[in-house]
């Protein structure tokens, strides 16, 4: 896979300059480390809407089921913390199982029965009070394991975690995209009828995007439990885990692969620096309204807006 | 190699095929014709999977095809073209036929791709975006490369040669012939314009109000009286 200058420099800055100079200031990373579990699931949730066509009201559900997971393995069966998370993406996969049969349906049909499948998850957690704690929830959830004398719990372990993730993520989806998989889905987005005639089984790859999104997902809602190490049924499945994603992804661009990563950083920092100072409660109001202004304007999202110079030039040779 | 016993599929309370009974022979080029709105893409529909067939059968090298899925179709050698161009739209000419081929065979293979191009004409607008920057007549060789992309034994042709002017009609009526030959393919093929079927065809089925009204060589068929009946009642189409 090719990488360009601007690229590596990037992961040399996240992984070495931010630790040096941030790393000490614990607000900045808590907000930092935020701004990223926002942008993980906008990936994973972009993924599905720009490989899958699929619009997903839903992915609180794969969080939610992901967080629970890992932290009853751990908590249970004494699984390690790391092997834990990658097993609660495989427990959001499982979950999305179900929501295969409404794969049939289209458009905003398949956003809300997600939804309604979503809240399945959260009435489950809720009355399976002997495994999930119920609504008074699960407390002391095991923190991230210290690693060669380096705590990965501390703010900069954790942030170095999921910057850790968000890559793998990115590096999947390239693959992905570029695959004969990702041809043929792209291929599906105008034209199912074309593609399917001469041979995709287009329902079968739209479920495995779905599998790839929840697996993302999942391990976010893993991550995230054992980075704040507690948990309850109206926060894991909270639907501003799917709501934010959204916006920032819109906004980024839903369309890129870094498009929602930089749209999350940005709503969450603007929101939660500005806009909860302007409004303490109800800021999310602004995001909603920006979101609205920002699909009339520029429906492809602020990098396509951005990028607009080169393509233009580009789409001219 | 494909075999209709008693084909309906109706639409509400519009019957569009009318059991209907036809075969295509491993390597014959049979003829459909009939009047607008007869049913011939219908028939074509309900072949390759995007109709369900209200009654009757399609079998396929034996194969029972209405309980093989859509998509496994075209890997048991079923290919077909649009009457409406639809190149898969967001891809390059070239990466068309890579889906096609990936998916409609199970391997990939370069080679195959260029000569797929070269024959069709199209390799010159390879790396071209299909939706966009194609003409007509390109866009309806498209039509045909994708399917031989899935190395099809029963090509379906859906009027590949209507909306084009003299020259291209001509051209695209050699390669029609040549790819008989060169893919070894049957081929069933829809088309208004009589003398191109006689030109083409071993034999020509003719529909009317999805009813198939005759089935036999062209000579023959262009000859019956009921088949002029029907053809003098839609000749302004
Ligand atoms: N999906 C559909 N839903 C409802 N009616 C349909 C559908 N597809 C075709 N029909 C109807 O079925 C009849 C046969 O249509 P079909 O397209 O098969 O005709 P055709 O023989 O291909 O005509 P043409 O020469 O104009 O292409 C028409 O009356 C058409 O309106
Ligand atoms: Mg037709």
């Amino acid at each position: 896979m090719k990488m360009s200058k601007t690229g590596l420099a990037v992961i040399f800055a996240a992984y070495v300059l931010v630790p040096l100079l941030l790393g000490s200031n614990s607000y900045v990373m808590s907000l930092i480390v935020a701004a990223m579990i926002i942008g993980g699931i906008a990936l994973a949730w972009a993924l599905l809407g720009n490989l899958g066509g699929m619009v997903s009201f839903g992915h609180s559900a794969f969080f939610g089921v992901g967080a629970y997971v890992s932290a009853i393995l751990t908590m249970k069966a004494g699984v390690p913390v790391l092997a834990a998370m990658l097993l609660g993406g495989v427990g959001a996969v499982v979950a999305s199982l179900a929501m295969l049969p409404v794969l049939r349906l289209r458009g905003p049909y398949f956003a809300l029965a997600i939804l309604a499948y979503a809240h399945i998850f959260k009435i489950l957690a809720t009355e399976w009070t002997s495994v999930t704690g119920g609504s008074a929830g699960l407390a002391s959830v095991p923190r991230f394991p210290t690693l060669m004398g380096f705590d990965l719990s501390s703010k900069t372990g954790s942030y170095l975690i999921v910057l850790s993730l968000l890559l793998v993520f990115i590096a999947a989806y390239r693959v992905i995209r570029s695959s004969h998989y990702g041809i043929a889905l792209r291929a599906m987005h105008d034209s199912e009828d074309a593609t399917r005639v001469v041979g995709v089984n287009s329902t079968l790859l739209k479920a495995l995007m779905l599998f790839v999104s929840a697996f993302m997902t999942g391990v976010i809602g893993a991550f995230n439990v054992h980075y704040i190490n507690f948990l309850e049924p109206d926060y894991a499945f909270s639907g501003l885990w799917v709501t934010l994603p959204i916006v920032a992804a819109i906004f980024g661009g839903y369309r890129t692969i870094l498009g929602p990563l930089v749209g999350a950083v940005t709503v969450y920092l603007v929101d939660q620096l500005i806009f909860k100072n302007l409004i303490p409660s109800g800021h999310q109001l602004i995001l909603g309204a920006l979101l609205v202004a920002m699909i009339i304007f520029s429906p492809g999202g602020l990098m396509p807006l951005l990028r607009k110079g080169t393509r233009r030039k580009h789409a001219a040779a | 190699m494909l075999r209709l016993e008693d084909l309906s599929v109706r639409f509400g309370g519009l019957t569009a095929v009318n059991t209907v009974s036809l075969s295509v022979g491993t390597h014959e080029v049979v003829g459909l014709v009939g009047p607008n709105g007869a049913g011939k893409t219908t028939l074509f529909n309900a072949v390759s999977g995007l109709v369900k067939p209200s009654s009757g059968r399609i079998l396929f090298d034996s194969t029972d095809m209405l309980r093989t899925p859509l998509h496994r179709r075209a890997r048991m050698g079923i290919g077909r073209t649009f009457q409406i161009p639809q190149p898969m739209h967001e891809l390059t000419v070239r990466e068309n036929l890579i889906v096609a081929q990936r998916f409609g065979t199970g391997a990939v293979d370069a080679r195959k791709i260029d000569e797929v191009l070269e024959f069709t004409g199209l390799t010159d607008k390879a790396e071209r975006h299909a939706a966009t920057e194609l003409a007509l007549t390109e866009l309806k060789a498209l039509e045909v490369a994708k399917a031989l992309a899935t190395n099809p034994k029963l090509l379906m042709l859906d009027e590949v040669l209507a909306g084009l002017e003299t020259n291209g009609k001509r051209r695209f009526m050699g390669m029609l012939k040549e790819l008989h030959e060169k893919f070894a393919v049957g081929i069933l093929i829809i088309e208004h314009d009589i003398e191109t079927i006689s030109n083409l065809c071993h034999r020509v089925a003719v529909l009317n109000f999805g009813e198939l009204i005759a089935d036999g060589t062209p000579d023959k068929v262009f000859r019956d009286p009921e088949v002029i009946k029907s053809y003098t009642g839609a000749s302004d189409a």
